[in-house]
Formats: C-alpha cells, sequence, structure tokens
C-alpha cells in the first residue's frame, strides 16, 4: 500500500515537472515531426512495408530520446532526497509507468502525424493500437532501466544508444510482425503467441528492473 | 593436487576424445546421389545410384530397393544390379497412376543390403502422373513390403545426404553455443554474488567468464558461417538465428564498453554486474524463444527435421554430451587462467607505480 501511495506521488511529480518545463515534450513532438517530414520529402508516396518499417524506426529513436532524459534531468542531489523520502523500486516502476503512458501518447501521435502525411495503411486499428501499446511497455521497461545505468556515465546518450538497441531488437522484430498483420502485410495466424511472447519478455524485464534497482541508485 | 585439477584434466580428456572420436569414426553409408531425380508414371525407371562409404560388391547377394512414397506404400525394385563398389544401377517399373493426390509426388529410396546396412535418401525421385487418380493408383500400387533392413552395429555417425561429413560439426558448433551460454550463466552468478558482498574478486571472474562467453560466441558463429557454407551454400544467409546470435555478442561487446565508460571501479563493478544480469535475462528470449518464432533453415525449424530426433543416434550422444561437458570446462578453465593473468598484471602494476 505504502508502495503504490508512492508510486502514485512520484507519478505526480513528475507530471508536474512535465508540466512546468513541456521542454522534453515539445521537444520530442518537434523530433517526431520534423523526422516524418523528412519522410514524406523524400518518399513521397510511401509503401505499406515501407511505413511499417518507417513507423517503427521513428517511434523507436523518438522513444530512446524521450526516456534518456529520465535519470539525468534532475540533478543527482535532488535524487538522493527522493531516496531517502521513499522506496528505491517506487522510484523505478514510477518512471516505467509514467514512460509507458509517454510512449504511447509519442507513438498515438506518430501514428496521427504519418496518417496525414503519409495515408493511413493500418486495416485493423485495434490490433495496430494493441501492437502500440505492448511497444510503449516494452521499450518504457527496457529504455527507462538503462537510462538509469547509462545516466550514471558522463556520454550518457551515446551510451543508452550502444546498451539498449541490441536488447530492444527481439521486442521490435515482434512488434514489426504484430503491426504487419495489422496493416494486412502479412497473413499470420499466431497472434497470439506473438502477443505473450511480448508479455512474457515485459515481464522477465519488469522482473529484473525491480530487483536490480536498488543496486544503482546508491552514489 | 589430482583432487583439486581434476575438471582440468577431465576437460581435456574429454577434449581429446571429442576430437579424435569426432574425427576418425567412419561414416554410415549412405546414398550421395540417384539420377535421373525424376520420372514419369507408366515408365520404366533406370536409377544410377552413386554411394558414399559403400562396398556393394560385398553386398551384392541378398540387394534390396524400395521407393517409398509413405508408411506402407513402397514399390520395390524389379532389377538391382551392381556395377562397382559406388555405383548401382535400380530398375523401378513405374505403375500408370500414383495413390496421390498430386500431379508431382517424391519418394525416398531405401537401399539395404547384409553389408553396407540400410541407406536412405528423402525426396530421391519425382515422379509425375499425366492425370490424378488416387483410387485407380491405390489399386494399381503393388504396396510391396520393406522387409527386415540390416541395422549396422558398427560405430558409425549417421549419413545425411546434405551433411555428409559436416555432420562432425556437430561436436564443435552445438557444445560451443552450449558452452557459451553455460559460461555466461557462470558469469551471471559471480555478478550476482559480487551484488551481495561487493568483493572485488566475484567481479573480476564475472569478467573473465564473460571474455570467454564472448570467445566462444565468436568461435560458434565462425563453425556456424562455414558449416553454412557447405550446406546452405552462404557463409552467412540472414537466418534468424545467426541474426539474434550477432546481437547477442553486440549486448556482450556493450557490456564492455559500459564497464570501460567509468573510471571509479568501484562503479564499473557494480553497473557492470547490474547490466551483465540484465544482459542474461534478455538472451533468453533472444537465444530461445525468437528463432522459434520465425521460420529458420537451422534444424529444428521451418520444416526442417529436428536434429534430435533422426540424426544425433546413440553413437552420436556418446561423442556430443562428452563434447558439451568437455568445452563447457575448459571455457572455465581458460577464465580461470585470465582471471589469474588479470590479477597478476594489476599486482605488477600497483608494484610499478608505488
Amino acid at each position: 500500500m505504502k508502495l503504490l501511495k508512492e508510486i502514485g506521488w512520484l507519478l505526480g511529480k513528475e507530471l508536474t515537472l512535465e508540466w512546468r518545463t513541456k521542454y522534453a515534450i515539445s521537444g520530442i513532438l518537434l523530433y517526431v515531426f520534423s523526422t516524418i517530414f523528412i519522410v514524406y520529402t523524400s518518399f513521397i508516396q510511401v509503401q505499406p512495408n515501407v511505413w511499417n518499417a518507417l513507423f517503427w524506426i521513428v517511434v523507436l529513436f523518438a522513444s530512446v530520446n524521450a526516456i534518456v532524459k529520465s535519470f539525468v534531468q534532475e540533478n543527482s542531489n535532488r535524487q538522493l532526497y527522493y531516496f531517502q523520502l521513499v522506496n528505491p523500486t517506487a522510484v523505478i516502476l514510477s518512471k516505467i509507468l509514467y514512460n509507458i503512458g509517454l510512449l504511447l501518447l509519442l507513438s498515438l501521435l506518430s501514428w496521427l502525424a504519418f496518417s496525414v502525411v503519409a495515408g493511413n495503411p493500418v486495416r485493423d486499428a485495434g490490433a495496430f493500437f494493441l501492437a502500440l501499446f505492448l511497444g510503449s511497455v516494452g521499450f518504457s521497461i527496457t529504455f527507462t532501466f538503462i537510462a538509469a545505468i547509462s545516466g550514471k556515465a558522463d556520454n550518457s546518450a551515446t551510451l543508452m544508444a550502444i546498451l539498449s538497441f541490441p536488447l530492444v531488437i527481439p521486442i521490435l522484430m515482434t512488434l514489426i510482425k504484430l503491426s504487419a498483420q495489422a496493416l494486412g502485410l502479412l497473413q499470420d495466424t499466431d497472434t497470439e503467441s506473438d502477443i505473450l511472447i511480448l508479455l512474457a519478455i515485459d515481464l522477465i524485464l519488469v522482473g529484473m528492473a525491480f530487483l536490480l534497482y536498488p543496486f544503482l541508485w546508491r552514489d | 593436487m589430482i583432487l583439486q585439477y581434476w575438471w582440468k584434466i577431465l576437460s581435456v580428456v574429454l577434449l581429446l576424445y571429442t576430437f579424435i572420436a569426432g574425427m576418425v569414426v567412419p561414416l554410415k553409408p549412405g546414398i550421395l546421389e540417384v539420377r535421373p531425380s525424376s520420372g514419369g508414371t507408366g515408365e520404366l525407371l533406370q536409377l544410377q545410384v552413386t554411394g558414399y562409404n559403400t562396398d556393394y560388391t560385398r553386398g551384392a547377394e541378398g540387394l534390396r530397393a524400395w521407393l517409398k512414397m509413405k508408411e506402407d506404400l513402397a514399390l520395390a525394385a524389379e532389377k538391382t544390379e551392381v556395377l562397382s563398389e559406388r555405383q548401382l544401377e535400380l530398375t523401378f517399373r513405374i505403375p500408370d497412376y500414383l495413390p496421390a493426390n498430386q500431379k508431382v509426388q517424391d519418394f525416398t529410396l531405401i537401399v539395404d543390403d547384409a553389408h553396407n546396412g540400410a541407406s536412405v535418401l528423402p525426396s530421391a525421385v519425382f515422379i509425375t502422373q499425366d492425370s490424378v487418380a488416387p483410387a485407380k493408383g491405390q489399386a494399381l500400387w503393388p504396396s510391396d513390403e520393406i522387409g527386415r533392413l540390416h541395422e549396422k552395429e558398427q560405430m558409425t555417425f549417421p549419413f545425411r545426404n546434405i551433411l555428409s561429413e559436416t555432420i562432425r560439426n556437430t561436436y564443435f558448433h552445438v557444445p560451443l553455443w552450449l558452452g557459451m551460454v553455460l559460461i555466461f550463466l557462470g558469469s551471471v552468478v559471480f555478478s550476482i554474488r559480487y551484488l551481495r558482498g561487493f568483493r572485488e574478486a566475484d567481479d573480476q571472474k564475472a569478467v573473465a567468464l564473460t571474455t570467454v562467453g564472448i570467445l566462444y560466441g565468436i568461435l560458434g558463429l565462425v563453425t556456424g558461417a562455414i558449416w553454412a557454407k557447405n550446406t546452405w551454400g552462404a557463409y552467412w544467409s540472414w537466418d534468424v538465428k545467426q541474426n539474434m546470435t550477432a546481437i547477442a555478442l553486440l549486448i556482450y561487446f556493450a557490456y564492455f564498453v559500459l564497464r570501460n565508460s567509468f573510471e571509479d571501479p568501484e562503479r564499473k563493478a557494480r553497473l557492470g554486474a547490474v547490466y551483465n544480469i540484465f544482459a542474461f535475462a534478455t538472451l533468453i528470449p533472444l537465444i530461445y524463444v525468437i528463432p522459434r518464432m520465425t521460420d529458420s533453415l537451422h534444424p529444428g525449424a521451418g520444416g526442417n527435421p529436428a536434429f534430435g530426433s533422426q540424426d544425433l543416434d546413440n553413437t552420436m550422444r556418446m561423442v556430443f554430451y562428452p563434447a558439451v561437458i568437455g568445452w563447457t570446462l575448459f571455457g572455465y578453465w581458460m577464465a580461470s587462467l585470465y582471471y589469474r593473468a588479470q590479477q597478476l598484471s594489476s599486482k605488477m602494476w600497483e608494484r610499478h607505480t608505488v
């Protein structure tokens, strides 16, 4: 119960922080829209399979950029203060939850922007939304945890990319397959097992983050 | 001393056994090639069979051959003639209709004699029929019974058409992968121990094991690429398992990049240990789950038969399992040497600086 209260409090803090600065979200939105603009001007006519690949690449890079700041935007003294007030697992879980929301918003906006400039080849909107949701969860867990590690180093942005991209590839491959089905590119029957695999990977990663984060915060 | 070093001696003995037995034990006689590989219904089909490791002249007495479609549908050869030790001529009279629902049906060739034992070539001959009439075919098909086949009793490895001699790579490629996973597992155990006690030695051991694990990974990739060149035709064919293992190696290269980006040794060790555990957790879906989802050229996926069921017979098991244990123990030995060398060099470094 205490943990839930702490998570709620920390989530509120993240939201207030974001609302006051509006720095991250506006930066990310600019990033997404300028990428999509470049995509549009260079392709003009986008085939559904290219659309699928481009969409996930844009979402992937936008997610990394959105999450890399998770542990560096507040200075270390203030983080030390939080750790004295709350349980470290509450910190990582609240960051993960906040980032899930952020990434979901981000990917929905990318979808909207993509459909405005490059058309919307999605046939099964429900399945595509499910892929977006599962993607947000998987990306959020992996990237948040890696951001916690790389935030300790000086060159955190570079380290973030090096550490997290290989780790996220299995999730990304499954997601591209799922969304290819939503786009009608692939007539595959095994959607359920794909979703189960994604959920299983998420569960393993969140369990690991939960267990290992207490070793990360102390310095 | 023997008690202390028994596992090192064991690893050397097992690896020597793997190299000697894996290279020396001959392959079972098999069928290398059948020509022509296609025919039509109602024909008198003459097949030139090239054997491998065979001595048909010594088994000519009582040599039998069948074209088999499925479990109890087989056509016996009308005439068998031994041309040389490795050449056979088989004559089959193909009926006018096939008991099959498709125009083209593939047949498995089985050759059996007392000297060479039974050998099988799957999809050896494709027979085309002009009109499809399974009922007529069923009536015409003689359904010759495949009599008792001769089992070879000697120490031999099974012959697989596309693998042939490269089947010996099973003792190097596969055990290296299994050894890699077991060594990474050991490294994770030391990382966990480090996080429980914060002893620097545990972290150093984890690093040594990870280094050897990467070496095994690279060796596994290289032996796999050589094997792929011989069987699939290219060193790298963007097979899922190849991609996934390349990514797994990237994850572990990133481990060293991470360690190098911290100056403080305590921080380096702690964050390295955390990442090592996290990376191993993602390695499991990477190596074992994802390749099962998508088609792969590897055995056991995409309609390819798994090794365990057909090829890994008892003779091969007698080499394969010792090979896995031998490579793993050898890896641990290498890691312990690397660890001690690192310890010594850091000691020397301290002495120089003071």
